[in-house]
């Protein structure tokens, strides 16, 4: 991969003796959004820490749009946003302050709040104290607040954690166009389906290990099973049948299925990234 | 370090100040620890004596009245207004000297002196007028007095009271804005998690605990001069008084920040102030209690803007009689100071390794 946003080289990290980060490689290019997937305490948040220059690996070399980030760029940390776990905003302050102070921070004095809190959803809210707000809502307007300064990269830690579906959706939503006007986005998630409709790619990380790096499709096709789900009803109750796609005479089984007017439904077998992860690491993503 | 984020963050911190329990405690407290003190001990609600003079000549009585301290003088054109004034209780008391008064005293004559007491006023501020007036009268006549008369003093010789008390309510004042303030407001932000979001931005930790440090000698100097100025002691050399006033809210704000920077949230940084409150406001007590060894004061790191501060405000001291605190004053800054860059390094790694 050439003209990387993000590069990361064979870099590790420890707290004490307890190994972090140990020896990881990836790299994400703009416009790519790389699921980083793994359970609590994986590494994917020191990870992030040590790529927003919070902290120094122990070896290896990482570079954020080519300034190696243990140099303390101001330069390079004008042009990333970071999206906390944590609910990190002024609650005294209003969205619409919120966001002004932390543009003032990167320089910017003509941000358009108005726009940045009608893409969270918060536009009619904009004048409220952050402390009234609800979760969701806060999670949104900490979105926009990584957006003030149309960041290059984005660091986004868990941005879906603990939200109901529609503000889920709603954040999802604002990432893929993040990434579609060309931003490099590293997305820490244990949520697998997130992973899988949002990312490019995506990588396996547990106990500070890479387990691997690939699209999901990928993943799914290397581990699945190449194998499809037919259900019909009869007489009798409802059939199961399972159509290996590798055995000769799996079209005319498919075929006859399709036609059947008993069928109720098909699936593919392929597997969750989720079964994968469990797969390749021996963990859940859970926990 | 850039100046521009760090006034940046300060401009934050000016916003959100005044939403902050701990910002209305530094511009309130201090006021009202100064009315609390001062009428219990002190004389903010006894006003000098007030006295009002138509001088129809050019009599000298008016001339050693505009030069007493202790007595506020209003000059009036005519009696009419004087008695009026005085009837209002706008004065305690009012006097008509007519034209050629002096010369008349001078000569042996007794001329008539109008002397007007207002019925509302107090006691012993007509006591003092009538009896500074009576001392004048008598100079002009160039008579001596009937009597001689001894004075003896009783009770411990030395300040008022209420004047030694002024160093602990100054120290206060400086506690609360230089100390309390930039060590809760680290502590909070910590608390919410908003330092972290601070430093994944172009702005730098130390330009954050930089900002809280200055908002803090900025308020501390407000709020100390605003003290002073509240008990009458804002000594004689402004400057001087600026100087010293600015060693000890930096000094404080140091203590301020070091409190800041160890504590994880602010019920830690509660408990250090009243585990070590003792040792910010220690050598206040000591000018309250003048017969306690002095030396022990010394002992105290504030005690080397304390003092300044006592002399610069109170005795009328100059930036020369107290070059020596501040040059040790000076010493314990640049320690107070190597601690804070070393304890705001610390808290970095806190921040980033915190689960």
């Amino acid at each position: 991969m050439t003209d990387a946003a993000i590069k990361v080289e064979n870099i590790t990290f420890s707290y004490g003796d307890l190994e972090a980060v140990g020896g990881i490689s990836f790299e994400v290019a703009p416009g790519e959004i790389l699921g980083f997937l793994g359970p609590n305490g994986a590494g994917k948040s020191t990870t992030i820490k040590i790529l927003t220059g919070q902290l120094t690996p122990k070896s290896g070399s990482a570079q954020v749009l080519g300034v190696d980030v243990t140099k303390d760029d101001p330069e390079m940390q004008a042009q990333i946003g970071v999206c906390f776990e944590e609910k990190n905003l002024y609650d005294s302050m209003s969205g619409q302050e919120n966001l002004k102070f932390h543009a003032s921070l990167f320089g910017i004095k003509d941000v358009d709040t108005d726009e940045l809190l009608r893409r969270v959803g918060l536009a009619d809210r904009a004048k409220d104290r952050v402390a009234k707000y609800s979760k969701g809502m806060k999670q949104r307007l900490m979105m926009a607040r990584t957006l003030v300064n149309t960041p290059k990269v984005l660091f986004l830690d868990e941005p879906t954690d603990g939200l109901d579906p529609v503000s889920s959706q709603s954040i999802r939503k604002l990432i893929q166009q993040e990434a579609d006007r060309g931003a490099a986005i590293l997305l820490t998630t244990h949520d697998m389906n997130e992973a899988d409709e949002l990312s490019n790619r995506v990588a396996f990380i547990n106990e500070g290990k890479l387990y691997a790096v690939d699209t999901s499709e990928n993943l799914k096709l290397k581990h699945g099973k190449r194998s499809i789900r037919v259900r019909t009803r009869d007489g009798a109750g409802v059939t199961e049948q399972i159509v290996s796609l590798e055995e000769s005479g799996a079209g005319e089984a498919l075929r006859a299925a399709v036609g059947s007017p008993n069928l109720m439904t098909i699936h593919t077998e392929e597997a969750t990234l989720e079964a994968i992860f469990i797969q390749m690491t021996g963990r859940g993503l859970e926990g | 370090m850039s100046l521009t984020r760090t006034f940046k963050v300060l401009g934050k911190e000016f916003r959100l100040g005044p939403r902050s329990p701990v910002f209305l405690w530094v511009l309130f407290l201090p006021v009202l620890f100064t009315l609390v003190l001062q009428v219990t001990f002190g004389s903010l609600f006894d006003p000098q004596p007030r006295l009002g003079i138509v001088d129809q000549g050019s009599s000298t009585i008016t001339a050693a009245v505009e030069g007493m301290e202790g007595i506020d003088l209003a000059m009036l054109d005519n009696a009419d207004d004087l008695k009026a004034q005085v009837e209002a209780d706008n004065l305690d008391a009012g006097l008509v000297l007519p034209a050629g008064f002096d010369d008349q005293v001078r000569s042996g004559a007794r001329p008539p002196l109008e002397f007007y007491v207002g019925g509302e006023s107090l006691a012993s501020n007509r006591i003092i007028l009538a009896v500074t007036t009576v001392d004048l009268v008598r100079e002009i006549e160039g008579t001596a007095p009937p009597v001689e008369v001894e004075l003896v003093a009783l009770g411990d010789a030395g300040l008022p009271i209420a004047v030694r008390m002024v160093p602990f309510i100054m120290m206060y004042a400086l506690v609360v804005a230089a100390v309390f303030l930039p060590a809760f407001s680290i502590a909070d932000e910590r608390e919410k998690g908003t330092l972290n979001a601070l430093i994944v931005t172009p702005v730098k930790l130390s330009e954050v605990i930089t900002a809280k440090g200055i908002l803090g000698v900025i308020l501390a100097l407000a709020m100390t001069i605003f003290t002073l100025f509240l008990n009458d002691a804002l000594g004689a050399e402004p400057l001087a008084l600026f100087v010293v006033l600015l060693f000890g809210s930096i000094l404080c704000v140091e203590i301020g920040l070091i409190f800041g920077t160890v504590s994880k949230d602010s019920t830690a940084v509660f408990a250090l102030i009243k585990g070590t409150g003792i040792l910010l406001i220690g050598p206040t007590v000591f000018y309250i209690w003048p017969d306690w060894p002095q030396w022990i004061g010394k002992l105290f790191p504030t005690y080397w803007v304390i003092n300044p501060i006592f002399e610069v405000s109170l005795k009328n001291a100059g930036l020369g009689d107290v070059w020596v605190e501040l040059l040790i004053a000076t010493g314990v800054i640049v320690l107070l100071g190597a601690a804070v860059v070393a304890l705001t390094r610390r808290l970095g790694t806190q921040l980033a390794t915190a689960a």
